[in-house]
């Protein structure tokens, strides 16, 4: 296992220099400097704002400047503030987003489980039917379109919650639920399929026949051993999260790294593109491992053999 | 006339004749396994009525631009956010096609548009006809999301399909690589792309291309690796078939469901991606529109204009549960042990 886990965060950081090196020469790449547009500058200002940000350096020295920065965590400094560094960007972001993701997290998988639960319960009834239809199209209708005919209807229309912006709880329901929705389509579907599957083995049978109640068998053996696997998916849904609160971020005014994100994007801030790109990346490649590990933890069978 | 006394004599027996010839013969037409596939398709509703519902919106994105005499980009600003207005259909009132606004005024008879002149799905602040343009956008909706089919197809077939043929050492370089790109947010990736390209059709299509294939890859791979070591594959190849043979006659076809079922959920990805891309401004620029695009335009006036976004929005979650609906069908009927 020890060897196992060494190898994985090993080639974790491959990945990561990887996309380090992808991302900072594709930012090379862009024609001109920040500073050449403004004619303003005279030739002498902006000389010395170059050798301010290291770019009179020859690109190799600025790559390896670069890496050096990277590795103590400094992503460097943004273009839309004087003096600001990318570093506190991410961390003012970063309350906001972190909040709205927990909060999508949480409420999508207790709804999501409960969903999956019952479905797999009352298997072919209606209520099976329906909470199929929830997740279909919780997978199939884009988070975007969600949001925003949330805000139409609860937030306009309605007039029961906030349209946009971050102050009190009441601010968090709408952006959170329209995050959440993935999540509980996922984790529903999911859960209804693990649940079958244990539903008809030996054991519950077993389990039923020592005159165990209903209610226990199903509390203390199915769900229980359906909630494992479930680990496997946690990845592929943080992912989610990640790419939905770009988007959700901005529909609903949230400060968070998202909405930072796809404002610099829109403003050509190239440091902050680089240094959120990284930060997303990183969080990403650490989720997959740490799920990766847990369950190999979790699941012996899964134990990962010779790296195949 | 109490039972026991019933004796059962030889007389009440006969015979029964058996056809030695008759005993093997089976009552139902064997099925092969694309008949079976495709008889259980059948059987699943919610996969037929995805079915159709993607050929009805194919069709129509083809021929439903013509039926009207106006351009993508025809602008007239005299005509400028008309509501939706389809004869026939007008005293219907909650279908909201009357030509009349939000704040109850028809806007045809104040902006004197001609008497026979309707707009299906109304007009954009530009007075371009918007249902030109939700039709024209989901045509380049459905080219991006068949073209990361294609993609999948091709790179992830091959890719995997040979990486688990040839195994051994090429297997152990391609899947470093595989494991690599893997660990690399394609969102991240697709971003950083079209910042340096612009945004367009083209550079979508591009980092489609680069991040589109890995999920296929692997799924081809594992598959064509359980299925090497099978003893028909065996047989196969101890009655001399070459690579190229086994290949195309014996791990390919049996591997098709998977992959037929793998693309069918590339393509809403692609499509929810590039939606996405135009929603946050990186996606196909104007005077073309996507159906992202289009929403995105949408939500800006939401209040004032609901038809911009509505019509636009219906269409791709129709798509996008269609072909969500179809995948599931396909996946149980191709592949029951796939089942999720």
């Amino acid at each position: 296992m020890l060897r196992y886990i060494t190898k994985r965060v090993f080639s974790m950081f491959i990945t990561l220099l990887i996309i380090a090196t992808i991302t900072f020469f594709l930012m090379k790449l862009l024609p001109g400097s920040p500073f050449n547009n403004q004619e303003k500058l005279t030739e002498t200002q902006r000389y010395a704002l170059n050798e301010k940000y290291g770019l009179n350096d020859p690109v190799p020295v600025q790559y390896i400047n670069y890496l050096g920065k990277l590795a103590q965590g400094d992503l460097g400094y943004t273009f839309q503030f004087d003096g600001r560094t990318v570093n506190s960007m991410i961390a003012n972001g970063m309350g906001p987003s972190a909040t709205i993701g927990f909060e999508a997290l949480i409420f999508g998988t207790f709804i999501g489980l409960f969903l999956g639960i019952i479905a797999a319960l009352r298997h072919n009834s209606f209520v099976d039917y329906g909470a199929m239809i929830v997740a279909v199209f919780g997978i199939a209708i884009p988070s975007f379109v969600f949001a925003g005919l949330l805000q139409y209807y609860v937030g306009v229309k309605l007039g029961w919650l906030p349209v946009a912006f971050w102050d009190g709880p009441e601010y968090h329901i709408l952006p959170a639920f329209s995050l959440s929705v993935g999540v509980i389509a996922t984790v529903a579907r999911f859960m209804r399929t693990e649940m079958l599957e244990i539903l008809g083995t030996d054991y519950i049978l077993m389990a039923r026949s020592k005159g165990i109640s209903k209610k226990e068998v199903i509390i203390k053996h199915c769900v229980r051993n359906s909630m494992i696997p479930i680990i496997t998916i946690l990845g592929p849904m943080a992912i989610g999260l990640i790419t939905g609160s770009l988007v959700i971020e901005n529909i609903f005014a949230i400060p968070g790294i998202g909405e930072q994100f796809v404002k610099s994007i829109n403003l050509n801030d190239y440091p902050v593109i680089m240094g959120t790109t990284i930060f997303y990346s990183f969080l990403i490649v650490v989720i997959i491992l740490i799920v990766d590990i847990l369950y190999g933890i979790i699941d012996p069978r899964i134990r990962v053999a010779g790296g195949k | 006339m109490s039972m026991s006394e019933r004796k059962l004599t030889p007389d009440l027996f006969r015979r029964a004749n058996l056809d030695a010839n008759k005993s093997e013969e089976i009552s139902k037409p064997s099925l092969s396994f694309w008949q079976d596939a495709f008889r259980r398709l059948r059987k699943n509703r919610g996969a037929m009525i995805g079915l159709f519902a993607i050929v009805f919106v194919i069709v129509f994105s083809l021929i439903a631009p013509s039926l009207s005499k106006y351009g993508m980009d025809d602008q007239e600003l005299m005509r400028a956010n008309l509501p939706p207005k389809i004869p026939g259909l007008e005293k219907i009132g909650f279908l909201g096609v009357d030509g009349v606004d939000i704040r109850g005024v028809d806007q045809y008879e104040m902006k004197n548009v001609a008497k026979d002149q309707n707009f299906w799905f109304g007009t954009d602040p530009l007075g371009r006809d918007q249902w030109v343009r939700v039709w024209k956008g989901t045509q380049i909706s459905l080219y991006i999301a068949f073209l990361a089919a294609t993609i999948d197809l091709i790179v992830g077939v091959a890719y995997g399909g040979i990486s688990a043929f040839y195994g051994g050492r090429v297997d152990n370089a391609m899947q470093r690589v595989v494991e690599v790109l893997y660990g690399i947010p394609n969102l991240v990736v697709i971003i950083l792309f079209i910042i340096i390209l612009d945004p367009g059709i083209l550079s979508i299509t591009l980092a489609l291309v680069i991040t589109g294939w890995i999920g296929m890859s692997r799924i081809v791979r594992a598959q064509i690796l359980a299925l090497k070591d099978r003893e028909f594959v065996l047989a196969s190849q101890t009655l001399g078939s070459t690579s190229g043979r086994l290949i195309t006659k014996h791990l390919l076809p049996n591997t098709l469901g998977a992959i037929i079922v793998t693309s069918t959920f590339t393509i809403p990805g692609a499509i929810f991606f590039e939606a996405f891309l135009s929603f946050i401004g990186l996606g196909i620029q104007p005077p073309t529109a996507s159906l992202g695009a289009l929403i995105a335009d949408g939500f800006r006036s939401l209040r004032i204009y609901p038809h911009l976004a509505i019509y636009p929005a219906s269409i791709m979650c129709i798509l996008m549960i269609s072909f969500n609906l179809l995948g599931d069908g396909l996946r149980d009927a191709l592949d029951p042990k796939m089942r999720r």
